[in-house]
C-alpha cells in the first residue's frame, strides 16, 4: 500500500511539473504582452519595452524558465502584475470560493442522481424510467449560461426569493449551484440507472435474495456497493472539471472564483497569476485523483490485495 | 442643469443658463454648448458669452446627515485601488478614489469647470512654476493632518511608478513643500496643463502610500471613508462626516461586482441594487420604460474614431482618408446603431471637453468619394483591411459592419479584423495595420490629454506627421492661458478634421441608470460618478 501511494505521489509531482511547464510556455506562446495590457492604448513602443526590463520579460525564455522553476520550488508565488498583490493569497481565496461552489454543486447532485438513478432501474421499461431519462439527458445537455439566466429571471425576477448575484451568504450559493450540479445530475443519474442494472441480475444479488434479506437490504449492501466505482470514478472527474470550469456559472452569477480570475488572467496576459491559477487548479485535480484511487481500495477489497 | 441638458423648456433653460453664466456657475464653453443645443446661433451665443474664462469659485458642500446605503455596480470589475500606478486611469477604481481619496483641484461634474478641492488656489507664479495653496485643518480618514508632503509624496510616485498618469507630469522637474500649506509643482519647460491633471492626482498619506498592502485598505481625504474590500465581489465605504466639505448624503456605498450584464440589469430591478450604468442600446428601452428606473444622460469624453495608417498607401494621400469619411452615412448609423448611447460627432474630441471646436461634418456623398478616389489614382477602388478589438466599445461589431458595406459601395473592400484586446494592442502600438476602429476616453477631460499625446508627431501612433499640428499642440501645451489654449486646441481639432487623420464619427452618451427617487446625482461626463451629494428616499434607507 505505501508503495503503491509512493508511486502515485511521483506521478503527481512528475504530472505538476508537467503542467507547469505547459502553462509556461502557452501563455509566453500567445502573442500579446503583459507590459502592453498594463499600460493601455496610449502607450508607445518606448513605455513598453521600458515596463518589460523592469518585469524581467526581456530575458530570454530559459532564464526566465529557471527562475521561475526555482521559486515555485522555495513556494515563492511571485506577484501579479496586473493586481499587483501577492498571487499565492490571491488566488487560494478563489480555490476556496470556487470549492464552495463545487463542493455545494457535488452534494446537489449526489442527494437528486442517487434516487432518481435507483427509481430508474428499479422501475425499468416504465413511464417512470422513460420521464428521469428524459430529464436527465436535458440535465446533461443544457448549456449552463443559459440555465443560469433562467432561474435568475425566475428565482430573482419574477419571484424575488433568491438574489441574481453575489457570494456573501447561503442565499446566494443556491442558484449557481443549481446551475452548476445540472450536468451532474444528468450523468450521475443515468450511471447510477446502468450500474444498478448491471448488477441486479448478478448471481450474488439471487443469492442475498434468496437467503431472505429484504429488498432495501439487498439494494443497499449488495448491489450499490459493487456500482460504486465507476460512480466515484466520474464524480472524482466532474469534481475537479468543476474547479476549472465553472468560470461562466461564475460570471452569471458574478461569484469571484478562480474560474473566472483564469480567464482575467489570461486577458491581462498576467504571467504569474495564470501560472499559479493553472497551478492550484492542477494540485486539486491531482489530489481528488489521488483520493479517488484510494477510495477504490476501500469499495472494493479485491483492489486492496492486488 | 439636468433638465437644460434634456431641453425640456428651453425659455427657462436660456435665462438660467445665462444667469449662471453671469454668476460664474457655467463656463463659456458650457453655456455654448447648450445654448447651440437649444438652436441659439454661434454668433449670438457668442456674443452673450464674451467674457474671460473664470474658476468658479463654488465646491461640493452638502452639509448633510447621512442616512440609508447605496447599493452600485459599475460597468467593469474592480482590479486595484492605487490610484498612482498601472490602474490609475481605469474608470472603476477612479470611482472608489473619488470617494475616498481626494484632489487639489476637481471638476463640478455638471459644468465641467475647475474648482477648489484640497486646494483653494492656484496660480503660475513664473513660466515654469505653479504654486498651490492648501486647505487649513484638513485630516485623514485616521486623524492624521494633511499637509503639503503628501502632496509631494503622492506626485512623486505617480512619477516613480510610471503608469499611465505619469506622461501627463513628464514635465515635471521637482515637487516642493516650502511650508505645510503650500506646493511648487516646477516644471522643466511651461506647462499649462498642470491645474487640469491635477484633477487626476489622488492625494494619499506621505508616510503611507508606499508600505506594502497600504492601498488594499487606504487612507484618504474623501467624503467617504473605506470600510472593506473583498475583490471580484464587494467593497464598502461608510460616511465621513468630518469632510472639509461637509458631510455626504449617505451612511454607505456598497459597490458590488456583477460582471454579467443581464444578471446586472436584473438586480437593478428587482431592486437588490439601487444605480448603475454603461449600459447597453438594446437594454436601454426597456429600462426607459420602467417606472421604478430614472435614466440621467449626459455627453461623455468617451467617443469613436476610425484611425488611418498614414504610412500605408494608400492612406498616405489625404483625399483617399476623405474619401473613406465622405462614403459613411455617419447620422443613419447612430441613429440606427447608437440610439441613445451615441451620437455624430463634430470634431476629433468629444464636445464635453476643453478645448472642443466645432467642425464641418463629412457629407455622406458617395458620388463625391468616389471622385475623390478617382482624383487619387484608385479609380477602381482597393483592398485594405480594419483591425478592431470586441470590447471596443457600444455595438462596435455592427458599426464595423455598416462602415465596411459602406465603403463596398464605393468600390473598397475592407477585411474585418477582429482581434483578441492583448494581440489586437500589440499590432496597434507597432502600427502594424491599415484601418484601426476603437474608442477612446479624454480622462482629463482636457483636448490635451488626448491630441498631444496622440497626434503628435514624435509619438507616431498613427503614421501621420505634420510639423504646423506639432508647434500648435505644443504651444498649447505651454501657455498658462487658458483662452490661448482653448483656440490653440481648437485649431488643432481643425487640422486633425480637415485631414482626416481618422474618421470621427460618434461621441458616446453615459446613461446613468438609478431607482427612481434617488436624489441630488449629476451626471458625470467622465464616467466616474461622485456621490457625495446623493440621497436615497427613507423608505430604500
Amino acid at each position: 500500500m505505501s508503495r503503491y501511494l509512493v508511486t502515485r505521489l511521483g506521478y503527481s509531482l512528475f504530472v505538476l511539473w508537467g503542467a507547469l511547464t505547459i502553462i509556461f510556455l502557452a501563455i509566453r506562446i500567445v502573442p500579446g504582452d503583459p507590459a502592453a495590457m498594463m499600460l493601455g492604448p496610449g502607450s508607445t513602443q518606448e513605455d513598453i519595452e521600458a515596463l518589460r526590463g523592469r518585469l524581467g520579460l526581456d530575458e530570454s525564455l530559459p532564464v526566465q524558465y529557471g527562475r521561475y522553476l526555482s521559486d515555485v520550488a522555495r513556494m515563492d508565488f511571485g506577484t501579479s502584475l496586473w493586481l499587483n498583490r501577492p498571487v499565492a493569497s490571491e488566488v487560494a481565496s478563489r480555490v476556496a470560493a470556487t470549492a464552495r461552489l463545487a463542493g455545494a454543486a457535488a452534494v446537489i447532485g449526489l442527494v437528486v442522481s442517487f434516487p432518481l438513478g435507483i427509481a430508474a432501474a428499479l422501475r425499468r421499461g416504465t413511464p417512470l424510467d422513460s420521464l428521469i431519462s428524459v430529464v436527465s439527458l436535458l440535465g446533461q445537455s443544457v448549456p449552463s449560461f443559459w440555465l443560469g439566466i433562467m432561474l435568475i429571471l425566475v428565482f430573482a425576477r419574477h419571484l424575488q426569493i433568491l438574489p441574481s448575484s453575489g457570494s456573501s451568504g447561503w442565499s446566494h450559493l443556491v442558484l449557481p449551484a443549481v446551475t452548476l450540479a445540472m450536468p451532474l445530475i444528468g450523468v450521475l443519474t443515468r450511471l447510477v440507472r446502468s450500474g444498478l442494472l448491471d448488477v441486479l441480475y448478478e448471481d450474488y444479488v439471487r443469492t442475498a435474495r434468496a437467503k431472505g434479506l429484504s429488498p432495501r437490504a439487498v439494494l443497499v449492501w449488495h448491489a450499490m456497493r459493487n456500482m460504486l466505482i465507476p460512480v466515484v470514478t466520474v464524480v472524482g472527474l466532474q469534481l475537479g472539471n468543476l474547479l476549472g470550469g465553472a468560470v461562466i456559472v461564475e460570471t452569471v452569477f458574478g461569484w469571484p472564483g478562480v474560474g473566472r480570475l483564469v480567464v482575467d488572467a489570461i486577458n491581462q496576459r498576467d504571467y504569474p497569476l495564470v501560472q499559479v491559477s493553472i497551478l492550484f487548479i492542477t494540485v486539486s485535480f491531482v489530489v481528488i485523483n489521488l483520493l479517488v484511487d484510494l477510495s477504490y481500495g476501500l469499495l472494493d477489497p479485491r483492489i486492496r490485495v492486488q | 442643469m439636468k433638465r437644460i441638458l434634456g431641453s425640456r423648456s428651453s425659455q427657462d433653460s436660456v435665462a438660467s443658463l445665462i444667469r449662471g453664466y453671469m454668476s460664474g456657475s457655467v463656463s463659456r464653453r458650457t453655456l455654448l454648448r447648450r445654448l447651440s443645443a437649444l438652436g441659439i446661433g454661434a454668433p449670438l451665443a457668442t456674443m452673450i458669452a464674451a467674457r474671460p474664462y473664470v474658476v468658479a469659485a463654488q465646491a461640493t458642500p452638502s452639509d448633510l446627515e447621512p442616512a440609508g446605503e447605496l447599493t452600485i455596480v459599475l460597468p467593469r470589475s474592480l482590479e486595484s485601488l492605487d490610484p498612482h500606478g498601472a490602474h490609475s486611469v481605469e474608470e472603476a477604481t477612479a470611482v472608489v478614489l473619488s470617494m475616498v481619496l481626494d484632489t487639489l483641484i476637481k471638476r463640478d461634474p455638471g459644468t465641467g469647470d475647475l474648482i477648489p478641492g484640497l486646494a483653494t488656489s492656484w496660480e503660475a507664479t513664473s513660466d515654469t512654476a505653479w504654486q498651490f495653496t492648501l486647505r487649513e485643518g484638513v485630516t485623514f480618514h485616521d486623524g492624521s493632518e494633511f499637509t503639503s508632503e503628501d502632496v509631494k509624496a503622492s506626485l512623486e510616485r505617480v512619477l516613480e511608478l510610471e503608469g499611465p498618469l505619469a506622461p501627463l507630469w513628464g514635465t515635471v522637474d521637482t515637487v516642493e513643500a516650502p511650508d505645510p500649506l503650500t506646493v511648487v509643482i516646477n516644471t522643466t519647460e511651461p506647462t499649462g496643463t498642470v491645474p487640469v491633471n491635477a484633477t487626476l492626482l489622488f492625494i494619499g498619506p506621505a508616510a503611507g502610500i508606499a508600505a506594502d498592502g497600504f492601498w488594499n485598505e487606504p487612507i484618504g481625504l474623501g467624503p467617504f471613508r473605506f470600510v472593506s474590500w473583498v475583490p471580484d465581489s464587494e467593497l464598502v465605504v461608510e460616511a465621513n462626516e468630518e469632510y472639509w466639505g461637509g458631510s455626504p448624503g449617505l451612511q454607505n456605498v456598497i459597490i458590488r461586482d456583477i460582471p454579467e450584464t443581464a444578471s446586472r440589469i436584473t438586480a437593478l430591478e428587482t431592486g437588490e441594487i439601487q444605480f448603475t450604468y454603461g449600459v447597453s442600446a438594446d437594454q436601454l428601452p426597456a429600462l426607459q420604460e420602467n417606472p421604478d428606473l430614472t435614466i440621467d444622460s449626459t455627453p461623455s469624453y468617451a467617443y469613436y474614431f476610425n484611425w488611418f495608417n498614414a504610412q500605408r498607401e494608400p492612406f498616405t494621400d489625404a483625399r483617399v482618408r476623405r474619401a473613406m469619411w465622405h462614403a459613411l452615412d455617419v447620422e443613419t448609423m447612430a441613429s440606427e446603431l447608437l440610439a441613445g448611447v451615441g451620437q455624430p460627432a463634430q470634431a476629433p474630441i468629444p464636445s464635453t471637453v476643453f478645448g472642443f471646436a466645432a467642425q464641418t461634418p463629412y457629407e455622406y456623398d458617395p458620388e463625391r468619394a468616389m471622385a475623390l478616389l478617382e482624383e487619387a489614382g484608385y479609380p477602381d477602388g482597393f483592398e485594405t483591411s480594419l483591425q478592431w478589438n470586441p470590447d471596443s466599445g457600444p455595438q462596435d461589431r455592427e458599426l464595423v459592419q455598416a462602415m465596411i458595406s459602406y465603403w463596398d459601395a464605393i468600390g473598397v473592400t475592407v477585411e474585418n479584423l477582429e482581434k483578441e484586446r492583448g494581440i489586437w494592442l500589440e499590432d496597434l502600438v507597432a502600427l502594424n495595420w491599415d484601418m484601426n476602429f476603437q474608442t477612446n476616453t479624454v480622462r482629463t477631460g482636457d483636448a490635451d490629454f488626448t491630441l498631444r499625446r496622440l497626434y503628435i508627431s514624435s509619438a507616431n501612433r498613427n503614421g501621420y506627421s505634420n510639423e504646423e499640428l506639432d508647434e500648435i499642440l505644443l504651444a498649447s501645451a505651454a501657455t498658462g492661458d487658458q483662452d490661448e489654449r482653448e483656440r490653440l486646441l481648437g485649431e488643432a481639432c481643425r487640422i486633425i478634421w480637415e485631414e482626416a487623420v481618422g474618421i470621427f464619427p460618434f461621441e458616446l452618451i453615459e446613461n446613468y441608470v438609478y431607482r427612481t427617487g434617488i436624489e441630488g446625482f449629476v451626471p458625470a461626463p467622465s464616467a466616474i460618478p461622485e456621490f457625495a451629494t446623493v440621497r436615497v428616499p427613507e423608505s430604500e434607507s
